[in-house]
Parts: C-alpha cells; structure tokens; sequence
C-alpha cells in the first residue's frame, strides 16, 4: 500500500499551515535549558555497579601477563574481566572491510595506545578507578607501525594478515586515461589532512545488564542508531537480536561518534559476572580523545586535474591513502567510500579516477565524523580548482561559474555514478558574490598587499550528499540498499496526537520538525503533539541521525504513518456521515464531504469513535486511530562493479566566501568576513537550519586552524586533553552572514534535503583557500590541515623544514 | 583511604548536610547526592566549563572543585534558575535564540552567564565575549547564543 507523501508544504490538507517551514521554538529545549533532560549519567539503576578500564600505555606491545588478584579483593569490587573473559563469551567486532576487528578487550596483543585491557565493576567509579591501580600487566614491547605512507611494507600487525594494507582498489569511471592525454593542461598537486574528530560535548556512555536466566541483555546509553548498536552488540555477544533491547537516552551531540559497541559488550561481560546487576560506564575525556569514537580521516591526497585552456575541467584523478588506525571496527572503510556520492562536486566532470589505500597502523581506529570523508576531499578537489584559476589567469568565481552542472540538467547523474536531485550553482554563487561584495573585497586585498597585509579569499562551492544509503559503500562491502526510518502515529481518546519513533534527542530538533509537521497536518497546536521515544525492540524499524538522513526520512515517516491515518479517519468518517469514503476529505482538521458545509467533523471526534463507539464503526474496521509507515528513499539502484549507484537521495549545495588575514610574523590566521549561501531545499525550520550551518562552520574552522591528535613516532598520543586538543571557542569561529537559497528537491517529503552535516563539508575548504590565497605573493602554498601558527610560520620562515 | 567529612552547604536555597569523602568531587557530589544531575561533565580537567556552577555568586568548574571546599558556603546550580516551572530570562532567551542544540553545554553557558549579567547587566561585547571565551559549545557555534546573550540583557532591561 503506498501514502501519499506531498512533495510540498502548500500540499499538506491545511488551507494555512502555521509552523512547518516556520522558526518555531523547539519543543526539546524548555527540558534543555532547566538541566532535566535524562542524559545517561542522570540515570541510576537499582544496584547499579560502576565501571572502570584500564588501557594499554603501548602502542603495540605482547601482553605477557595480567594479576587482577590484588583488586579482586579490595572491598566493592564485584567483578573483574579480561581478554579471556572476551574470548569466552565475546564474537570479534564487526569491521568494514571484515577481518579487521578484535574483542572488546585485548588479548594477547595490545595495538593501540587506550586500547581496553581489564574492566573493573565496583559499587562506585571511584572505587573501580582504586582497583585499576592494582591491576599489574606486564607486556613485551614490539615496533609500532606509526608512519601511515610506511605501514604497507611494515610487518603486519595482525598475524593473519601478510600485510597492514586493509583495502586497495582502483575506481574508474570513464575514458580517464584518454581525458588526460588529451587535456590543454594537467596539474597535479598533494595535499595532508591530519586526523581529528567528532568530540560531543558528551562522551560516551551506557548501562548494560545481563539477565542470564532470560538471556536477554538490556543496554541503555548515549547511542546514535539504536537499532545499530543492537545488532553490533547482539554479534559480538552472541545474543538473539530479539534479546538484545538497547534504548537510546538523549545524547550531548554525536556528530557520528556514538556508534562503537565497544562499551555495550564491556558492560554486558561484566553484567554477566557480577549475576546481571546493572554496570554502567561513563567515559571520561582522556578515555574519549585516546581510545574512543573521536578519531577520523588521517589521509594523504594526490589529486590531478585535466584541463582546457579555457578553463573546462574534463578529468579528475584523486590518489588518497588513508590511515585506519589499529583496526576496521565500527565503520572502518566507510568514510574513504563516501566520497563517491559527490566526487565531482558542483562541477561537470566528465571522467573521474579514484584509487584508494587503506592501512592500518597503530593508532587509535577510525570514526565516523560529522560529513564522513567528504570534507577532506573538497578540500583538495576546491584547492585544485584554485590552482587551476591561478595557473590559467582565470577569477575563482569564473573558473567555477564555467564548471557548474547547469540547472537545467538536474537529475543529473555524476562521473562515480550517484544522482543529483536538483540545485541552481549560479544562483548560490551571483548571490554570494553580492552579499560579499567581492569586487570590493579584491580591492581591499590589493590595498592591504600594498601596506604589507596578506589577506586572502576563499571562495568554494560544495555538495553535500544527503538522506544516507548502504549502497553508497557497496565498494567496501555493505549489501544493502535502502535505510528504512519508522513512525507511529496516533490519536488518543481525547484527541491528543502521540508519535512513537526509534530514537532519542541528539540535537538537531527532529522531535520539533515532527511536531511541526504533524500539528500542521492535522491542524492542531504544536503543544497536542507528543514524540515517544521507543527502544529498539518496540519501535518500528528505524536507523535515527546519521548522514544528513533523519530530517528528511522522519518527516517521510510522519506524513505516512499520517496519511494511513487519514484512511482510516476517512472510513469511520463515512460512516457517521453516510456517505462513500471516496466522497470525503481530511482538510483542515475535519473529516468533511468537500463544499458541504455542515458535512464535517473534527478528527478527534472520529478518532473517539473508534476508541469509544464501536456500534458507529464499519463492519470489521480495526478500531486503532494509530498508523505506522516506514519510509525509505525510492529509485535508489545497487552498486555496479565500479561502486556507481543511485546512493544519497539528495544534494544540498553551498557556496562560502571568507576573508582571511595571515599574520605571517607569527603564523596566526585570522577570519575577516564569513559570508555563506546554502540551499538545502525547503527549510522545514530554517533556525534549526541555520544552527546546523552555523554548528558546521565552527567544526570546520576547528578541522582547517585548530584540531589535530598528534602521535609521535612511537605512535604515542601527545594531545590526550582539551588543552592539546583544540576545540574552537567563541574566538576563533566567525559570526556569518547567511542567506538561503530554496531549490525544493522533487523527490523529497515536503521537497527537504538532508542537511545535517552541512557546513564542515564546505568551510574547511574555504578558509585554506583563502590562507592559500594569502600566501601566493609569498611564494608559499599550505598543504596540510589543520594551518596551524606552527606549520604556516615553518613555512614562512624555514623552508628547509616545512 | 582518608577519613569522610561532615560538610554543610547550600544548593539552590536548601541546606543540605552531608558526609562525603574528601576527593568527592564538587560535580559528583551535586550530581550523584544531591540529584541534582543538570550540571553536566564535559572533560573533566577544568576547560569546556559544562560543569560551571555558581559558589557564593562566582562562576567555577566543579570539575576540578571538592564538594568539601563547599563546605558553609552557597551554591547555585542550573536547578536552580527557574522558579515553578517558569524560566528565567536567561534560559527563555535561549530558547528564542535557538541558543542550543544537544543542551550538555547549556547549563555551564547559563551560570556563566548568570554571573556576567549579576556583574554587570550591560556588558560589552568584549566582555561577553571574555565570559563566554571560556566555555565550549560543540553543537551551535556560538552565533545563536551570543544573540541569546544580547536577548536576555535585553529582557532583563526590560523588568528592571
């Protein structure tokens, strides 16, 4: 049975709908802001134990021995466990590409430095924290495999592997070689970006109990997809999936770090000792920056541009190594095959190459982050474009405006095989280079070179591919295509609205875009509607957030649960009106018979009859006023052999404009002007955009002059704090000046595109291009990110060791 | 394992007498004793400033504070800002701003805040700037609530 889904608000059955599209106040804040929402750490179980870990301070080391006996019998300590207990009761994590992974503690072998060693249940935290200082392990040291572009002729870190390569293939997609041959002009160029991360405010966080009579193992916790974590947690732990319920708590941001189940199948081993207490473990933020879901995109880029004179861009060559880390757990490969979603960006390149190394090393294992992959690689792919303006004397904006997929072209299908929706790059960028007032902006730049200033420009464009799809990352083994997200819809006895959906609040205001739509759908204040989050087990079948996916997925789902509704709605109302269901309409919160005045009544009084007057129902109506959908994207096609398939269903594109100053005495950039038009389609609650943007800008200023997790040579954490590991503040990150583009998608709920992840994929990008635009009278380009004060005074000032 | 202490201090207007070990920190003694679980831990090492509180009026981590420092002394804590269920001007203006996104910095921007604004009810730019400077906002980037800041100066003028 297929819902009708309107494509459009004006499509909604309300002659004057009132908060969708709307900067509504969001309905999760008034919680927020009085410190009562239930994060993890607010919850407490009855007999609720505490949990520590002791880590590996070896980057690669032989465990020779562990004596757990002194803490055992310390008073409070309930349970202990070690790689054995793992090796026991445990399945090796789920890794991408498989192979990859190890159990949740080590065993013979530490590869990581934060690696879990033993875990410690005891009636407090501190108590667990006494007990790691009495756990003595002894390990053998071995050479750690630290330099990522030497991993692949290091010995191998695992012994059934003959080498640390985790996955190497080539990607072709059209007559590359002969695109370069015939090119005017090639211009090939390297880029660094180093590794860094997601970083919620929050850390992870869960509670796991054991019932071993029931076999049932129940997970509560700062989870992103629950329904994920579930099926991870049921594999490694060999629990029936229908046994293993996980309910996701609200969380302090995730922005793709909280999907490990790592914690899950710790606490659950140590539920199970200590006879299915509840254990609950905190991580702390050293735990988090060293042995957590923190780390991403640790990646060396060489990357070539066939072009013609007259600027046509007619091939894109992309080499990228990347350093996984000690293992593919997780989401392992997934962020380097992102990519392929909108490996050309804007642009109408013809024929592309991707040729793709992934090693492994002993650092910590990569994450998903906020964008997973993509900003890394417009990075480099905006940065060639770039070089191409200067080296054919042609502006950033033109050589660009020259490149664009025209918007008549839309769908539009690119080189590595994914389709775009819709979108108007020209539109972004004319506006832009009039809200900026970039002629003048050029002319401030020359002026300040003249005074001995070195302000730069940077002007990028980006898509970002949203509304995820397994088949995106068929090249690295998913099967899958389509990613369903559920909702339950009802309306209770006094016409109140109840939706049930699959996962907790995160922060990007998905329950108020429910309730946005829902009271404008049924014509009700936002304050009737009501969204009950569901555990895995109860819930329909769901992901929740993640690539840029659940604005516009749950809204797909309310509106169908809605419409299924609706139908039901419309037969009692048939009934009660006497007249044929064909001849009825919802509109405007009745159920009524078009142009009949009199003819109507309210959807709550229908929905009461069918909880309260089964003699006024149609013979064998079930008298539920509740519906469920499940929404998936339609058309999406599986993965050819070159990993080309209809993937995200949507693209968002945004164009920045940002003007920097380089300080070259000390090497300290700072950011001038941020000017940004982004078109993400309609705007379901364009504050909730905005803050999305906004949050996405300071993640990317973070990525492009701020973050980094430096390891030393023997694959050491030197940046283990928030002192080493630089978040930005309200200094660093620019107050922009925004304005919105609206290019509806056609295939879309309500014509929304996934936007979530937004501006990291965009800023990053823009401030080295201005940086670079800085430094170009200097004679000096920036090639790693992040553009520290340290590399870019190197760089200025001893070239012998930049 | 050193011997506890008897400590008085009050939270939120209630005086509340305790026996806590010395090491207890000042979080986790309003957190997991007191139940008063809004004021959030980010780091643990004094620089994300989610866990601010208000001690005798003055914005602290209680991160890197001992509950026993607190001992015959006032604290304010989120919990404490909304009477009966109405907010305060702060946190209605950050609800209007759009001034959050996950909320676990939230309670530490408010009390900072709370602070600045008992200080001085017209700050300059600089000075927000110097308060918020110090605490970390993941989600947001800071846009929202600076307009949030200038909001609520702006309502508490207004009842003044």
């Amino acid at each position: 049975m297929t819902s009708r889904i309107p494509n459009k608000i004006a499509d909604l059955p309300n002659s004057s709908p009132r908060f969708i599209g709307q900067e509504v106040e969001r309905v999760e804040d008034r919680q927020l802001v009085s410190g009562k929402t239930e994060f993890i750490d607010n919850v407490s179980l009855p007999g609720m134990l505490h949990c520590a870990i002791l880590r590996s301070p070896n980057a690669h080391a032989k465990i020779t021995s562990i004596d757990t006996s002194a803490a055992e019998k310390m008073p409070g300590v309930i349970a202990i466990i070690t790689g054995e207990d793992a090796k026991r009761w445990t399945q090796p994590m789920q890794t991408v590409p498989e192979g990859w992974g190890t159990l949740c503690l080590a065993t013979d072998r530490v590869r990581f430095v934060g690696e879990p060693v033993v875990a410690v249940a005891a009636t407090s935290r501190y108590i667990a924290e006494d007990a790691l200082d009495e756990i003595i392990v002894d390990y053998d040291p071995l050479p750690p495999v630290a330099d990522t572009q030497k991993a692949a002729d290091a010995p191998p870190i695992y012994d059934e592997h003959e080498s640390n390569v985790v996955f190497q293939r080539k990607f072709t997609w059209g007559e590359v070689d002969a695109a370069f041959t015939d090119a005017d002009k090639v211009l090939t160029d390297k880029f660094r970006w180093h590794r860094l991360g997601a970083n919620p405010l929050e850390c992870n966080g869960v509670i796991t109990e054991w019932d071993i009579i029931d076999g049932t193992v129940t997970t509560r916790g700062s989870f992103q997809s629950q329904v994920n974590m579930g099926l991870l947690s049921a594999g490694a732990l060999g629990v029936p999936s229908n046994r293993m319920r996980v309910i996701s708590q609200p969380h302090g941001g995730s922005f793709g770090g909280k999907g490990g189940p790592r914690g899950t199948i710790i606490t659950a081993l140590l539920s199970r000792k200590a006879g299915g207490r509840p254990v609950k473990w905190i991580e702390d933020r050293m735990e988090y920056l060293a042995g957590g879901a923190g780390q991403s995109w640790d990646r060396f880029y060489d990357v070539s541009l066939a072009l013609k004179t007259d600027g046509t861009i007619t091939g894109l060559r992309v080499v990228l190594l990347d350093d996984l880390g000690a293992s593919a757990e997780g989401f392992g490969a997934v962020s380097a095959a992102k990519p392929l979603a909108a490996f050309t960006g804007p642009y109408a390149i013809p024929v592309a190459e991707y040729d793709l190394t992934l090693v492994a090393t002993n650092k910590l294992p990569q994450s998903p982050y906020r964008g997973m992959g993509p900003p890394p690689h417009n990075w480099a792919l905006e940065q060639m474009v770039d070089l191409a303006a200067v080296e054919l004397g042609l502006d950033p904006a033109e050589i660009r405006r020259k490149n664009y997929i025209p918007k008549n072209a839309f769908p539009y299908t690119i080189a590595s095989g994914n389709e775009y929706d819709s979108g108007d790059y020209e539109a972004a960028l004319d506006a832009i280079v009039e809200m900026a007032d970039y002629k003048a902006l050029r002319r401030e730049q020359e002026e300040a070179r003249e005074q001995g200033r070195h302000l730069g420009i940077g002007l990028v464009n980006t898509i970002e591919p949203g509304v995820f799809d397994w088949n995106a990352y068929a090249i690295v083994g998913s099967q899958q295509t389509g990613v369903p997200e559920g909702a339950t819809v009802g309306i209770d006895i006094m016409g109140k609205i109840v939706a049930k959906v699959g996962f907790s609040l995160e922060g990007q205001g998905q329950y108020t875009v429910i309730s946005q739509v829902l009271a404008d759908y049924f014509k009700v204040e936002m304050s009737d509607v009501r969204v009950v989050p569901q555990d895995s087990l109860s819930a329909p079948p769901h992901f929740g957030p993640g690539g840029s996916r659940l604005g516009v997925a749950i809204t797909g789902a309310v509106l169908g649960a809605a419409d299924r509704l609706r139908e039901k709605l419309i037969r009692v109302g048939a009934n009660l009106l006497q007249s044929p269901p064909e001849a009825l309409e919802l509109s405007d919160g009745m159920i009524r018979i078009p142009g009949v005045a009199e003819a109507q009544i309210p959807v709550a009084q229908v929905a009461a009859t069918m909880l309260a007057r089964s003699d006024l129902l149609p013979e064998g109506m079930d008298p539920n006023p509740e519906a469920t959908y499940v929404w998936t994207a339609a058309g999406r096609t599986p993965a050819d052999d070159q990993g080309r398939a209809k993937s995200y269903l949507t693209a968002a594109n945004a164009c920045h404009l940002v003007l920097v100053e380089v300080d070259t005495a000390t090497g300290m950039v700072e950011i001038l002007k941020y000017f940004i038009v982004d078109d993400c389609g309609t705007r379901l609650n364009p504050a909730t955009c905005e803050g999305m943007t906004q949050g996405g800008v300071a993640q990317g200023v973070g990525a492009a002059l701020l973050e980094e997790y430096v390891y030393d040579d023997d694959a050491q954490l030197l940046t283990s704090t928030f002192i080493d590991y630089l978040i930005p503040t309200i200094y660093e990150v620019p107050m922009t000046t925004k304005k919105a583009l609206v290019t509806p998608s056609p295939y879309t709920p309500l014509g929304a595109k996934g936007m979530g992840e937004g501006a990291i994929h965009t800023t990053p990008a823009a401030v080295m291009c201005a940086i670079n635009d800085a430094l170009r009278p200097l004679g000096v380009k920036a090639h790693e990110v992040p553009a520290s004060p340290r590399r870019l005074w190197t760089l200025l000032h001893d070239q012998s060791v930049g | 394992m050193p011997t506890p202490r008897q400590i008085s201090v009050t939270v939120n207007g209630t005086v509340y007498e305790s026996t806590v070990e010395p090491r207890l920190t000042l979080a986790d003694f309003l957190r997991h004793e007191l139940a008063l679980p809004g004021t959030h831990v980010g780091c643990e090492h004094g620089v994300c400033g989610a866990c601010t509180v208000l001690w005798n009026g003055r914005a602290v981590r209680s991160c890197i504070m001992l509950a026993v420092q607190t001992d015959g002394t006032e604290i304010t804590t989120v919990e404490g800002l909304s009477k009966d269920g109405e907010l305060n001007a702060i946190q209605q203006a950050f609800v209007e701003e759009h001034g959050l996104q996950c909320g676990f910095c939230t309670p530490g921007f408010l009390m900072t805040i709370t602070e600045m604004l008992d200080r001085n009810p017209d700050p300059s730019d600089e000075e927000i700037y110097d308060y918020l400077g110090g605490q970390i906002c993941r989600c947001t980037g800071y846009q929202s609530i600076l307009a949030a800041v200038r909001n609520a100066i702006e309502k508490k003028k207004a009842a003044s």
